[in-house]
C-alpha cells in the first residue's frame, strides 16, 4: 500500500525530529567527551591543554567519588526496595473493593505530581525540621528528645523523601499490571483450595514480575539522577554524607567551575546509566511488534 | 453467608484502604491547612489540625514579596510552550511511523528512546557553555529549547502508540468513497487523533512543569518557573512555614487537578508500552 510516493513524505514527515534529537544528542554528549580530556577550569582562562585521562585519575581518586557511589547505590536501593514492596502491598490493597476507590485511587496518586523542589521543602521544613517540624513535636510530645534527621540521618531522610514521590509510580503501573491479571485463574484456585498467600505467591507474583521489571529499570533511570531534593535539603552535606554522583558532578562542574573534572564525571554517569538502559530498552522493544 | 464475608472484606478493604491513602497524602494535606494559619499558628506547639484562625494573608504576602506571578507565568510559558512545540516537531513523525512504517520503524523508535536515557548531569557543561555563550542562560527560550528537547521522545512514543490504535481500514474505506487525501486528514484521521494528542499534551505539561534539573541550573531571576522559584525558599525564608505552605500549594495546586485526569496516561507515557 505504502507508495514510493508516501514513503518520501514519510521521511520528510520524520525528519525535523530524527534531526533535532541526533543534535540533542551528539552535540553536548561529543563536547562532554572532548572537554574531559582538557584541563579547563572556568577559574582559570586561558589555554585549555590536553592532559589526556587526567581528569578521569582525578575523578575516580577524588576522596568524595567512593562515598558518592556508595550514597548513589544506598539512594537507588532504598527507594527502589521501598517502592516496589509498598507498590505491590498498595496495589494488592487498591485491587480489593473499596467504598470510595477512586478517591483513595487519587489521594495515593498525589505525591507523584508534586514538584521535587516543593515535596524537598516541604518535608525538610515542616516535619524533619527538629524543633517546629511535626516529627519533631510529636517526639517531644511523646516525650523523646528531638532528632535533627536531615543533620543526623541525611541519605535516609532523602530516601524517605524521594520514596514518598515515587511510591504512586509504582503503585499505579503495579495496580495496572494486575488489574489484566485473569480473574477466572484466581477463582478456580480460589476453588482448588489455594490459601490467599499461596494464590499471590503462585499467580498474581509471577503475572507481576515484568511490570516490576519494568518499575526497576525506568525508577533506576530516574533516580541515578536524582538532583533537586539534595540541592535544596542538604546541598550535599553535612559532608559528602548524602551526595550522590548527580550532586557531585553538578558541584564539580558548576560550583568549583571544573569542566574538564565534570565532564569526566558526565562521560562516567553515561556509562553507568546506560548499562541499566540496555536491559529497559531490551524489555521494551521485545513488547514492541511491528 | 457468602455475602457477609464479602461485605466485611470490603469494611475492612475499605478501612486500610483510606488509612493509608490519608497517610500518604497527609503532606500535601498538611501543606495546604498551614497555608492558611498565620505564622504563628504554623508552628504552634501542640499543632493546631482544623481549629484555627483560617486566614488568606499568605497569599498575598508570597504574591507582593516575590513576584510569585511572573514566575507562575514562566512556569505556564514553560511548560505549554516545550509542549506545544514537542507536539508539532513529534505529531508528523509519530504519525508517519505509525502508517507508513518502513523497515527501520522499529529501531528509530528504540533510538529515540535511547536519547531520554542519557543522565542530564552527563551532559549538563556543555549546554551550559552553550547557553552561557549565545545568551541563553535564563531565558524562556532556551528553557523551551531544552524541555523541548528532554520531553520529545516521550511524546513521539506516546503519540505512536495512540495512533496505532487507528485501524488503517477506515481510510480504505473513506479512500473507497472517494474521499482524498485532504478529506482523510480533516475528517477521519484527525477526530480520532485527537483524544491522543490530548493526552500526550496533558502528560507532557506535567512533565514540563516539574522539571527539576534544567530548570534550576539554567535560570536565575528572570526565567525561573515555580521550581526554582520554591528551592529559593530553602534558606531562610523556609522557616516562614505559613508563606513557604502557601507558594507550594500554588505551585502545586494546577498539576495536581490536571494530574488527577491524567492516571491512565501516565502508565502509558511512562513505560512506554511494556505494561498495558
Amino acid at each position: 500500500m505504502a507508495t514510493q510516493h508516501s514513503r518520501a513524505a514519510a521521511r520528510t514527515m520524520i525528519s525535523p525530529a530524527v534531526i533535532l534529537l541526533l543534535g540533542w544528542m551528539l552535540i553536548p554528549l561529543g563536547l562532554t567527551i572532548y572537554f574531559s580530556f582538557l584541563r579547563y577550569n572556568l577559574l582559570m582562562p586561558g589555554a585549555n591543554p590536553f592532559v589526556g585521562f587526567e581528569n578521569y585519575a582525578y575523578f575516580f581518586t577524588d576522596p568524595a567519588f567512593w562515598p558518592a557511589v556508595i550514597n548513589t547505590l544506598l539512594l537507588v536501593g532504598g527507594v527502589l526496595l521501598i517502592t516496589i514492596v509498598g507498590g505491590v502491598l498498595l496495589a494488592l490493597l487498591l485491587d480489593q473493593p473499596i467504598w470510595g476507590r477512586g478517591i483513595v485511587r487519587i489521594l495515593v496518586i498525589a505525591p507523584f505530581f508534586v514538584m521535587p523542589t516543593v515535596s524537598a521543602l516541604v518535608w525538610k521544613n515542616m516535619f524533619f525540621h527538629p524543633v517546629n517540624g511535626l516529627f519533631g513535636q510529636l517526639a517531644k510530645g511523646l516525650g523523646f528528645e528531638p532528632f535533627d534527621f536531615l543533620a543526623q540521618a541525611p541519605l535516609a531522610s532523602i530516601i524517605l523523601i524521594v520514596s514518598w514521590q515515587w511510591l504512586p509510580f509504582a503503585t499505579l503501573i503495579l495496580l495496572t499490571a494486575l488489574q489484566s491479571l485473569d480473574s477466572e485463574q484466581l477463582e478456580a484456585a480460589e476453588m482448588d483450595g489455594a490459601g490467599a498467600l499461596s494464590r499471590f505467591r503462585h499467580i498474581a507474583l509471577p503475572h507481576l514480575a515484568r511490570a516490576i521489571t519494568v518499575v526497576i529499570l525506568i525508577q533506576t533511570i530516574f533516580l541515578l539522577s536524582v538532583f533537586a531534593e539534595i540541592l535544596v535539603t542538604t546541598n550535599g552535606g553535612p559532608g559528602n554524607a548524602s551526595t550522590n554522583l548527580t550532586y557531585l558532578i553538578y558541584a564539580q562542574s558548576l560550583l568549583q567551575f571544573d569542566v574538564g573534572l565534570g565532564s569526566a564525571g558526565g562521560v562516567f554517569a553515561i556509562l553507568l546509566a546506560n548499562i541499566v538502559a540496555f536491559f529497559l530498552m531490551r524489555m521494551i522493544g521485545k513488547n514492541l511488534d511491528l | 453467608m457468602a455475602r457477609a464475608v464479602t461485605t466485611n472484606r470490603k469494611v475492612v478493604s475499605t478501612v486500610f484502604g483510606w488509612a493509608i491513602a490519608i497517610l500518604i497524602f497527609f503532606p500535601i494535606l498538611w501543606t495546604i491547612l498551614t497555608s492558611f494559619k498565620t505564622e504563628a499558628e504554623a508552628i504552634a506547639s501542640p499543632p493546631s489540625f482544623l481549629v484555627f484562625d483560617w486566614t488568606l494573608e499568605n497569599y498575598s504576602t508570597v504574591q507582593e514579596r516575590s513576584d510569585y506571578f511572573l514566575h507562575f507565568m514562566n512556569s505556564v510559558i514553560l511548560s505549554l510552550g516545550s509542549t506545544v512545540l514537542g507536539l508539532l516537531i513529534a505529531i508528523p513523525a509519530a504519525w508517519s511511523m505509525a502508517f507508513v512504517p518502513a523497515k527501520r520503524t522499529k529501531d528509530v523508535l528504540m533510538w529515540m528512546l535511547s536519547t531520554k536515557m542519557l543522565p542530564p548531569v552527563g551532559v549538563l557543561v556543555p549546554i551550559y557553555l552553550i547557553f552561557r555563550d549565545i545568551g541563553l542562560l535564563d531565558t524562556r527560550l532556551g528553557l523551551v529549547i531544552v524541555l523541548t528537547l528532554i520531553n520529545l521522545p516521550i511524546i513521539i512514543w506516546m503519540l505512536f502508540t495512540y495512533f496505532r490504535e487507528i485501524p488503517g481500514d477506515i481510510l480504505e474505506a473513506a479512500r473507497m468513497d472517494g474521499a482524498s487525501l485532504r478529506d482523510e486528514i480533516i475528517h477521519v484521521l484527525t477526530p480520532m487523533a485527537v483524544p491522543g494528542i490530548a493526552s500526550t499534551l496533558l502528560l507532557n505539561v506535567i512533565l514540563a512543569w516539574n522539571e527539576a534539573f534544567w530548570t534550576l541550573n539554567l535560570t536565575a531571576a528572570n526565567a525561573a518557573p515555580l521550581t526554582a522559584f520554591i528551592a529559593s525558599y530553602s534558606s531562610p525564608e523556609g522557616l516562614f512555614y505559613a508563606k513557604l505552605s502557601a507558594a507550594s500549594t500554588m505551585a502545586i495546586a494546577p498539576i495536581l487537578i490536571l494530574g488527577w485526569f491524567s492516571q491512565k496516561q501516565l502508565v502509558r507515557g511512562l513505560t512506554f508500552g511494556a505494561v498495558k
